[in-house]
């Protein structure tokens, strides 16, 4: 009878401490869930789609390491071929213009813009340590997953007014993304599909961003994608943007 | 130059023997553009007939090294027919042009870890205004289309680029001087317009031939170096240039008479001084709104005009129109986004780029904004354009405007048309206003593969 006593103790604490994870702590593991590779190397296909169904496509090489520093560089379409971006720690963007042969650094304002007529901003483009910049709140939980309402802290600065996420308790990986503007109203949402585990590490291999003031959407596929490669410090640097 | 550029492709070859073959893969792409400009005040004639396809080809032959091309092949021009004859020729009818741009080797980390080598044709863009840039003073300009801002010509340079965290340490060679394009017509108008003869003479015919810095490495090298680096959240650059200007500059003219009744031929000379140039840029942002600035002082040889009026009987008169003393250009930007997406990019410049001389430098205010829709396929410029003005007290005589707005709309991916209008008024002596009866209508088609 004690041990069973024991046992059901057992239980219910263990029961409780899971539960009872605070919205920061899940935030954090959101984090190193993104940032547990030491380094991704992967090719993404966006497809913008307006809301009279035109469609265009774009094909983007990404590279990241940790969680606050990624390069990417257009292979296509032809007109934007090798026009590249480097996010680096503290929202410092860099954007290389091969027809100008110049690197320009993103100020602020632009990165609320859209990124090269996507539906994504420079700023969701950015690699970013969510626990850094955003303060979690938890609005609700269920069996498979947590809601966070995130609000920009004191010292960061965002296009946005507050983000839920909800997060699969299985994975920590964020499912789906409610974009809130300056204003309070819901402007974008993200949707995150076919999540897998690959080499150990979870990823949606597609994700849709709507859109809901211009009605655009934009499918974001991840056509390969590897980890652990071993990727340089160096290649998250203005001397290989310009490479 | 030459023995640089073999050299460097020699090694290339010889490290390419001992990997795989993995990167050494030819790319290729480029664009075909169609300018076409009608004058509007000129009963809708052509003022402007391009078809360029630029081609650009890129290979990486072992990893730390890479070649890299850019070609443009152009149709330039109107038929210039003025005979029979004329008509049996191709290219009196149709004129072609090709034009190398750039073609250089990369070499990355080959003899130092941190150490990138560029040897050949090439761009070298410095500064970090938009399109104009008074620290940019390396390679030639090309203002064969005046209305392309920042076209500058390809330099056969060696730049060595020395990394160390996040400073940078540049330095530039270019051995062989390369004059700039001058804008056809419109130079020698300027100039001609700017000779003042003795009262009673007319100008009948001008003439003039120019004298290249030898063509050796003292005489018409240009030599350079610039660090660049970080200060609290700004990117800084200083640099140094030495060498000839690339822009020519009157320093003889010689009156010859051609009748009694005053009428007189003018035959010029032009040279290249030699400049000492200190720059400073940076770029950050300001409230969000981004912001840059750039410095370039220039500290060039005197250059005397010798006016040569001894055929009538005047003697020789000599006046400084370079003087040996410092005079700066300076440009200050900023620009920002407001919401509902309308993009605005404000610039002051003292100094336009072939302005030389504390006397000479003037003032421009450049106004761009920019809005996008339909998920960039759709650009419409409506305020776009620049203010000239000399001294503010003499203002009127010296002000001209260039209004261009501009729309740009993507039909398809990789393609675009424009349509705009350049409206230019102003004063006769302003460096715009000497343009004010070519108000322009354009269109443009870019296919980008």
């Amino acid at each position: 009878m004690n041990k069973l006593y024991k046992l059901v103790m057992m239980i219910s604490i263990g029961g409780c401490l899971a539960t009872a994870l605070t919205a920061d702590q899940i935030l954090k593991e959101v984090d190193l869930t993104a940032g547990r590779p030491q380094d991704q190397n992967m090719t993404l296909l966006l497809t913008v789609i307006d809301k009279r169904g035109y469609e265009q496509k774009l094909e983007i090489v990404m590279q990241q390491k940790g969680v606050n520093m990624r390069t990417g560089r257009f292979i296509a379409p032809a007109e934007k071929k090798g026009i590249a971006f480097l996010s680096l720690p503290d929202g410092v963007m860099y954007l290389y213009l091969p027809a100008y042969k110049k690197t320009r650094r993103i100020a602020s304002h632009l990165k609320n813009t859209k990124f090269a007529g996507t539906d994504f901003t420079y700023e969701d483009m950015e690699a970013i340590n969510y626990s850094a910049k955003w303060r979690p709140t938890l609005v609700s939980e269920s069996e498979s997953e947590w809601v966070l309402q995130l609000v920009p802290r004191d010292n960061s600065q965002s296009e946005y007014s507050k983000i839920i996420l909800k997060v699969q308790r299985e994975s920590y990986y964020p499912v789906s993304i409610d974009y809130y503007g300056q204003s309070g109203e819901q402007c974008k949402i993200m949707k995150r599909e076919q999540i897998e585990k690959i080499d150990g590490y979870w990823i949606a291999r597609r994700s849709e961003l709507f859109d809901l003031r211009s009605g655009n959407r934009t499918i974001m596929e991840v056509k390969e994608v590897a980890y652990d490669t071993g990727l340089s410090s160096d290649l998250f640097t203005e001397r290989y943007l310009e490479r | 130059m030459k023995v640089f550029v073999f050299s460097a492709v020699a090694i290339t070859v010889l490290l390419s023997g001992s990997v795989n073959g993995e990167n050494n893969v030819m790319k290729w792409s480029g664009y075909l553009l169609a300018d076409n400009r009608l004058e509007a005040k000129k009963e809708l004639g052509f003022s402007w007939n391009e078809y360029r396809l630029n081609f650009i080809a890129e290979i990486k032959p072992v990893p730390p090294a890479r070649l890299y091309s850019e070609i443009w092949l152009r149709s330039l021009g109107f038929p210039d027919i003025h005979t029979s004859r004329d008509l049996e020729n191709r290219h009196k009818l149709r004129p072609i042009d090709l034009d190398l741009r750039e073609a250089y080797l990369d070499l990355y980390g080959v003899f130092y870890e941190n150490l990138d080598l560029r040897i050949g044709r090439q761009r070298i863009a410095w500064g970090t205004g938009d399109k104009i840039n008074p620290t940019d003073n390396l390679n030639p300009l090309d203002l064969e289309d005046i209305w392309d801002f920042g076209r500058r010509l390809g330099s056969d340079a060696a730049k060595a680029s020395l990394f160390m965290g996040s400073d940078r340490i540049y330095a530039v060679l270019i051995p062989m001087f390369t004059p700039s394009v001058l804008p056809s017509g419109d130079f020698d108008r300027q100039i001609s317009s700017r000779i003042s003869l003795p009262p009673g003479l007319i100008l009948h015919n001008y003439s003039d031939r120019v004298i290249l810095p030898e063509n050796n490495l003292f005489a018409g090298s240009k030599a350079a170096a610039k660090y660049a680096g970080r200060f609290f959240d700004y990117d800084f650059s200083l640099s140094y240039c030495h060498g000839p200007d690339n822009m020519p500059i009157m320093n003889r003219v010689t009156v010859v008479p051609i009748d009694t009744l005053g009428a007189v031929d003018i035959a010029g000379e032009l040279i290249y001084p030699n400049m000492h140039i200190i720059g400073c840029d940076l770029a950050g942002q300001i409230a969000g709104a981004g912001a840059w600035a750039e410095l370039a002082v220039f500290l060039p040889e005197e250059v005397v005009l010798t006016t040569d009026l001894s055929a009538i009987g005047m003697g020789e008169q000599s006046n400084v129109v370079l003087k040996q003393e410092p005079y700066p250009k300076l440009l200050l930007g900023a620009d920002y986004t407001f919401p509902l997406g309308l993009y605005l990019n404000l610039q002051y410049l003292r100094g336009f780029i072939y302005e030389r001389g504390n006397d000479n430098l003037k003032n421009y205010v450049m106004l761009g904004s920019e809005w996008r829709s339909l998920n960039d396929r759709l650009k419409i410029m409506p305020i776009a354009g620049s203010l000239e003005f000399g001294d503010l007290d003499e203002f009127a005589d010296t002000y001209a405007f260039v209004y261009a707005p501009e729309i740009n709309y993507s039909p398809a991916q990789n393609a675009v048309l424009t349509a705009g209008l350049r409206v230019i008024h102003g004063a006769d002596n302003s460096t715009f206003g000497i343009l004010k009866d070519r108000d322009e209508v354009f269109f443009k088609v870019k296919c980008s593969f």
